[in-house]
């Protein structure tokens, strides 16, 4: 792999904890001595936040096709029937 | 109890959820005098909360599932009533170990939209490795890689777009998250 993607790679297992101890050791010294890894891991955080976000986003629409489905398609009437009885 | 699911499999765990848990949620919220409209907001919540926790491996059912997406709802629902609206965030949902980076960044919508459409598959590749926490197995497969291995070298080479993406937005970006 590229020096690049095994920094990268070097970087996601020290922000998701799974660097093994002696890969961790190196890292921790590896951010005191190169001034611009520190910056390289918000940036990392930041990839994944947003990573996550777009997860969470696709689930709520899986959510909401599905909550469509049972409130329009006529296999599903009598489920329907049964909550919406609950607010009539 | 692990979810870890192609998106086909997430749409069929969440029609057997909302079948077999929405009703008793609906007749909570009815009974405490809320909409059908509020009924399906705590419930979607409480499937976010579900779905969240099982993919992370940190889901304990002490009774069904059933029970378990009542009592978010209910805590959910408590929430509303005590606050008088309904903008609880799932994320302070007591005992939801979401990590940091779960966090809600609303004002990135713009770079959210770039990633969404010039980068959808990488974004894809990287949630189903992230957020719903499949094995690399079956993201290959999912995916259409050879095996393992292509996938992981994909993983960081998606990573290192997406992040150089943000690092491109980065001015627009610190204006976004202040």
């Amino acid at each position: 792999m590229r020096t690049l993607l095994t920094e990268i790679q070097a970087i996601d297992q020290h922000v998701q904890g799974s660097a093994a101890p002696g890969d961790k050791l190196l890292f921790d010294a590896k951010l005191l001595l190169d001034a611009e890894l520190p910056q390289k891991v918000q940036w990392h955080k930041q990839t994944l936040a947003l990573v996550n976000q777009y997860g969470r986003k696709n689930l709520r629409g899986v959510i909401s096709d599905v909550h469509n489905q049972l409130f329009t398609q006529p296999e599903h009437q009598s489920f329907r029937q049964k909550i919406l009885r609950l607010f009539s | 109890m692990p979810v870890n699911n192609t998106p086909t499999e997430t749409e069929q765990l969440i029609m057997r959820l909302y079948q077999s848990a929405f009703p008793a949620v609906a007749r909570y919220v009815s009974k405490m005098g809320g909409s059908f409209d509020d009924a399906r907001d705590v419930f979607q919540d409480a499937l976010v909360v579900y779905y969240e926790k099982a993919a992370a491996g940190t889901l304990e059912l002490q009774k069904s599932e059933q029970a378990y997406l009542l009592g978010v709802a209910k805590y959910l629902w408590f929430k509303k009533f005590k606050d008088g609206k309904y903008d609880t965030s799932i994320d302070e949902f007591e005992g939801l170990d979401l990590p940091d980076e779960a966090e809600p960044q609303p004002m990135a919508d713009k770079l959210m939209h770039y990633l969404e459409t010039a980068g959808q598959r990488c974004m894809q590749l990287l949630s189903a490795f992230y957020y719903d926490k499949l094995p690399m197995k079956k993201i290959a497969v999912l995916f259409g890689y050879a095996g393992e291995r292509s996938v992981t070298v994909q993983k960081y080479k998606c990573l290192e777009k997406v992040r150089e993406t943000i690092k491109q937005n980065a001015l627009q970006y610190e204006d976004f998250i202040d």
